[in-house]
């Protein structure tokens, strides 16, 4: 009973005309909505009335800013229209924008989910100029890594295409930035779905590669293990014979090369001056001897025996399991013997 | 490149609330996963610290806030692997707060928190990474959340036992906050801090009220008067929580589930619904009846209260550079006043303080005044304090002054005499007295007040007419004298230890009779059984009485602390054995020459302090019939005073407690009544303390009958039925068959006859 009367009163309401008294303004509806604003100013968008079109380096700059769009399909249209200017621009001019610049807006979008994204963002880098790159190398390492042990397979097998260039343009710094030797070899073995205690060992199994993925791109992974080892582990010693010639010429001094200002950037890196204080994995490794030292306190044993289980699988992985023995067994050949 | 599909195992392996889940159930077979997780969170994490306060992409610190969460909420199933998670974060918390994404650092502080209840890290460890980033952090919102996560666990681990090692830390901590910078404001959150956990009544012990103590010395104004707040406030506050927890809502009403139970489908799931609602039922009772908790008030706490007071004196008040404004001041004023009447502290400079501030044109002196009258003692030199009451008396006090004036002065002077009646002079009690005959009702009061208070202290002060029959009586029988400055009446003895004696003589008497015997014979054996009565019937007694509390030990540690709740209270009675023992051998050792009078006074004395207390133990039942003996004491005095109003002033006087402080409101006295009121005052004042919503009877039925969790009529029922329910009903009644028709209207006429539903036999 209660609620019929009530609705009945509510209806009544909504027809009710609101009572006009004199010197007081109309009452305000019920539903009345405000729409007044308060601004310090207001901008009205206006097409732009300029003749000439827009210079390079700003239509440059609005592309980069373009980057943080949402949309997927924006970024890798900005990121391609960037790669092709950058690679129009004849060497030895400078860019538009400074590379540091570049590197550090386009080096996130090594790890977006979108595989069209990422494939145009190496693209870019790859467009970019080695010496730049060589750098930089610390980030792209660190971000390398990141993509490594991300949840998704793409984004994994993706990130060894980047390591692939990364090894092949600037692999000495790779190896020797801080966390680029020791830190990656642990990616390498939880990409590999390895475990470094054998304990368990006689149920393990390569649980992440089995999972998805497949032989393909495990026979990638080993390939690309078999990359990083040689750039790391090879021994430099005949190329300091040509060191040797030079000393020749300098002939009464010694050590000069030494004495000399450093050309690499950030000489005294591995002091670490600034930085957070670094453990033993993401400690620098400098030196052929140190990295191998590290290699076989740490993973040898492991990366063998998952050579071996490969191996025995046969057909592509079985190859390149036998190519990544042969570049393990080429480095290290100088190390067994000391 | 066309979407590629996502098989269901990586897809559960990707949503990391899922994979929480699975990995709390099993550990061992989801190391492999964690393994990966945690690999990427390192990876994240090194990205991330390249530059904590400028990360290139908003991705990674979704990523990193997922994973943060992720890994402290499985942490304790993977020791080994997170040993260095925990570092991790107090480390990103404590060095980069300030530019730390918000949401980001929010959930760091959750996670910690979470780590802590799981026992991963220990209180300590987290409150001193907590407690640091409170001080110094710019940001209100994090303030607010650590302030909250820091106070949850105080509490959580004081929750079963009091943490003394962790409380003892958290206190050293703020100690030195309050002492280390003195000029700073950031001895706030010592306060904030501490008042909570007293108010909680998680710390009550004097270390918290030596902080507070410390605060109220400090030198920044904030700080100063929320130390000073707490004093004078905190205690009342923390008796407010202790009675809003004690009526809180009586939990679920077991009758009514009970109910439900018996007619809902039967569920695992409502069994134990039911159990717990019984468990908590059960807990509340013992709470009930669990013995009230001993606390202290911090004033009583506080550690020489005499240096306190004069420091808070001489560097709030006295002194010239003393940046607080008069409202501050009269707080610090009100602290320093109060510890002076309760301790009886004595600061002679004080009285002399208040002379300059005595006029009537000074803002709120009606708190100056409550605040002198509070700083009044016994122990206080009257020629301290008779300028005082003359200042009041000039500037107050006149016919030519306004009434509420006259009437603030009046109860000043009153207030003050009440504390130390040697302050007033004979003259100046005249004059005052006079003002009885004053039209105005406040000064009348007052006035009669002035004199009621110098009939029972000093009637010989006051004229002779003023005394009063009963007051120049006991004049004359010497009963009422007023002793020298720094006279005490010690000694006394229990009290009521007399009406205890003369009834016990009567018991004997009647027993006597009842025997047939002499009735001034002394039997030992008698008294002895009697005794053991006393003592049997006690166990039972107390089992059967149900208000008696619980007895509670409180270990001593080493300093007395003065517990007792009435002024008047007589020491215990081993003090007074002492001293009747003493008085005997001085009077026994007494030199020949000791005059015949100072013989009389010692004996004169004994014979007035009762010998029951110092000849026989008192049993139990002693005790009970003692307390009753004296109640019924009280009562009798009340009702035979000669008017209602005496009786009621008397009963005022006594239900204030020593401890509670004088309010402005007892010294303006009547005159708040004339002030002019606002709209609401007035409507405040006509509603008195009624209840607020006025609910009809029924309503008022209704409730009861559902509190007793009893149910509706079936006509009540039918009412509130559903009106389309009762569609189909009324359409079947159109269309009855005639057969139905005709047995309605024979029962009609049925009814009819037999006169209604039931018949009415009776007519």
């Amino acid at each position: 009973m209660g609620s019929s009367a009530k609705k009945k009163k509510e209806k009544k309401k909504d027809f009710q005309k609101p009572k006009l008294k004199v010197g007081k303004t109309k009452p305000k509806a019920e539903n009345f909505t405000s729409t007044s604003f308060q601004a310090k100013s207001i901008v009205l968008k206006q097409q732009s009335l300029a003749v000439t079109a827009p210079s390079t380096s700003s239509q440059f700059l609005h592309h980069l800013s373009l980057l943080t769009s949402k949309s997927d399909t924006q970024r890798r249209d900005s990121l391609a229209y960037l790669t092709s200017t950058i690679a129009a621009t004849p060497p030895g001019t400078p860019l538009p924008q400074p590379a540091p610049t570049i590197i550090s807006i386009v080096e996130p979008m090594l790890t977006h989910p979108s595989n069209g994204v990422r494939q145009q963002a190496l693209k870019l880098l790859i467009s970019l100029p080695h010496t730049d790159i060589k750098s930089h190398v610390e980030r792209l390492v660190l971000r390398t890594q990141a993509g490594m042990t991300n949840l998704s397979n793409d984004i994994r097998s993706f990130a060894l295409d980047v390591l692939e260039w990364l090894l092949e343009t600037a692999g000495d710094e790779v190896v020797c930035s801080p966390g680029g030797w020791a830190k990656t070899l642990d990616c390498f073995i939880g990409l590999l779905g390895l475990k470094k205690d054998a304990k368990a060992s006689w149920t393990s199994t390569r649980t992440i590669s089995s999972s998805g993925g497949g032989e393909k791109l495990y026979a990638k992974q080993l390939q690309t293990l078999a990359l990083f080892v040689r750039v790391g582990l090879a021994d430099r010693r005949d190329a300091s014979a040509k060191g040797a010639a030079r000393e020749d010429a300098w002939f009464p001094l010694r050590n000069t090369e030494q004495h000399m200002l450093p050309k690499v950037s950030n000489p005294y890196g591995y002091l670490n001056l600034f930085g957070i204080p670094r453990n033993d994995k993401t400690a620098m490794s400098e030196d052929v001897d140190d990295r191998r030292r590290i290699f076989v306190s740490t993973s040898q044993p492991t990366i063998m025996a998952a050579i071996y289980q490969a191996k025995g699988e046969g057909g592509e992985v079985g190859r390149a399991a036998a190519q990544l023995k042969k570049a393990v067994a080429g480095v290290m050949k100088g190390f067994d013997d000391i | 490149m066309g979407k590629r599909k996502v098989g269901a195992l990586e897809k559960v392996d990707a949503d990391l609330t899922s994979l929480q889940n699975k990995i709390k159930r099993d550990p061992l077979s989801y190391k492999d996963e964690f393994q990966s997780q945690h690999n990427q969170y390192i990876a994240i994490y090194d990205l991330f610290m390249q530059a904590p306060g400028n990360p290139s992409d908003h991705d990674s610190i979704i990523s990193l806030r997922d994973l943060i969460e992720f890994i402290a909420h499985v942490s304790d199933c993977y020791p080994d692997l997170t040993a260095q998670f925990p570092h991790q974060l107090m480390g990103l918390l404590g060095n980069h707060h300030e530019v730390l994404e918000p949401e980001l650092r929010e959930k760091i502080v959750g996670s910690l928190v979470l780590l802590r209840n799981k026992d991963v890290i220990d209180s300590p460890t987290l409150i001193n990474t907590l407690f640091p980033l409170l001080v110094s952090t710019p940001s209100k919102s994090l303030r607010a959340l650590l302030f909250s996560k820091i106070l949850s666990d105080l509490r959580s681990s004081n929750a079963k036992t009091t943490n003394h090692r962790l409380n003892r830390t958290m206190q050293d901590v703020l100690y030195n906050l309050v002492t280390s910078d003195r000029t700073s404001s950031k001895g706030l959150w010592a306060i904030k801090l501490t008042r909570e956990l007293w108010r909680r009544q998680i710390w009550t012990d004097a270390k918290a009220v030596e902080i507070m103590k410390e605060a109220s010395l400090a030198e920044n104004e904030k700080v100063i008067i929320g130390g000073v707040r707490f004093f004078l406030g905190g205690d009342k506050e923390r008796e407010e929580a202790a009675e809003e927890d004690s009526d809180e809502d009586d939990g679920p009403d077991i009758n009514k589930l009970r109910h439900q139970v018996g007619i809902n489908k039967k569920s695992k799931k409502k069994d134990k619904m039911l159990k717990q609602a019984a468990a908590t039922m059960k807990k509340k009772e013992r709470k009930k009846g669990a013995p009230h908790p001993l606390n202290f008030s911090a004033l009583h706490l506080l550690h020489d209260p005499q240096g306190f007071a004069e420091n808070l004196f001489s560097r709030h008040l006295q002194a010239a550079k003393s940046r607080l404004n008069l409202e501050q001041k009269l707080t610090v004023l009100q602290l320093v006043s109060r510890l002076v009447g309760l301790h009886q502290l004595t600061i002679i400079s004080l009285y002399s303080y208040f002379l300059k501030y005595l006029t009537p044109r000074q803002p709120s002196v009606t708190s100056f005044l409550a605040s002198l009258a509070q700083s009044t003692h016994s122990y206080v030199p009257p020629d301290a304090l008779t300028p005082l009451l003359l200042k009041i008396s000039n500037e107050f006090i006149s016919e030519a002054s306004s009434t509420s004036v006259a009437t603030a002065g009046l109860n000043a002077v009153r207030e003050i005499c009440a504390r130390q009646p040697l302050a007033m002079t004979e003259e100046l009690l005249q004059d005052l007295v006079m003002y009885r005959k004053s039209k105005d009702k406040g000064v009348m009061m007052a006035a009669k007040g002035l004199m009621a208070l110098y009939r029972e202290k000093a009637p010989e002060m006051l004229k002779r007419a003023d005394r009063g029959r009963e007051a120049a009586f006991q004049m004359r029988q010497g009963e009422i004298k007023l002793g020298r400055f720094g006279h005490t009446e010690t000694a006394g003895g229990i009290e009521g230890i007399e009406l205890l004696e003369a009834w016990k003589e009567e018991q004997r008497k009647l027993r006597r009779e009842e025997k047939g015997l002499a009735t001034d014979d002394e039997d030992e054996d008698e008294e002895a059984e009697e005794d053991d009565a006393g003592w049997k019937n006690w166990d039972a007694e107390e089992d059967d009485s149900d208000d008696s509390d619980g007895w509670i030990n409180v270990e001593s540690d080493g300093d007395e602390i003065d517990i007792s709740d009435d002024e008047d209270e007589k020491p215990p009675v081993k003090k007074l054995k002492l001293d009747t023992a003493e008085a005997n051998k001085e009077n026994t050792e007494a030199p020949v020459e000791a005059t015949a009078a100072e013989v009389k006074e010692v004996l004169e004395e004994e014979k007035r302090v009762s010998k029951l207390a110092t000849t026989r133990i008192l049993t139990p039942a002693d005790l009970v019939k003692l307390q009753e003996l004296r109640q019924q004491a009280s009562i009798s005095a009340l009702v035979n005073r000669k008017s209602k109003k005496a009786s009621a002033a008397a009963s005022a006087d006594n239900n204030r407690h020593a401890d509670d402080p004088l309010t402005v409101a007892e010294i303006e006295g009547l005159a708040k009544l004339y002030e002019k009121k606002t709209r609401e005052e007035k409507i405040a004042m006509a509603k008195g303390d009624r209840d607020e919503k006025h609910v009809s009877t029924t309503a008022k039925r209704k409730e009861k009958k559902r509190a007793e969790g009893k149910s509706t009529t079936n006509k009540e029922k039918a009412r509130q039925k559903n009106f389309l329910m009762t569609l189909g009903k009324a359409k079947r009644k159109g269309r009855r068959s005639m057969v139905d028709i005709q047995k309605g209207l024979r029962g009609h006429i049925d009814r009819k006859k037999r006169g209604g539903k039931r018949g009415n036999k009776g007519n």
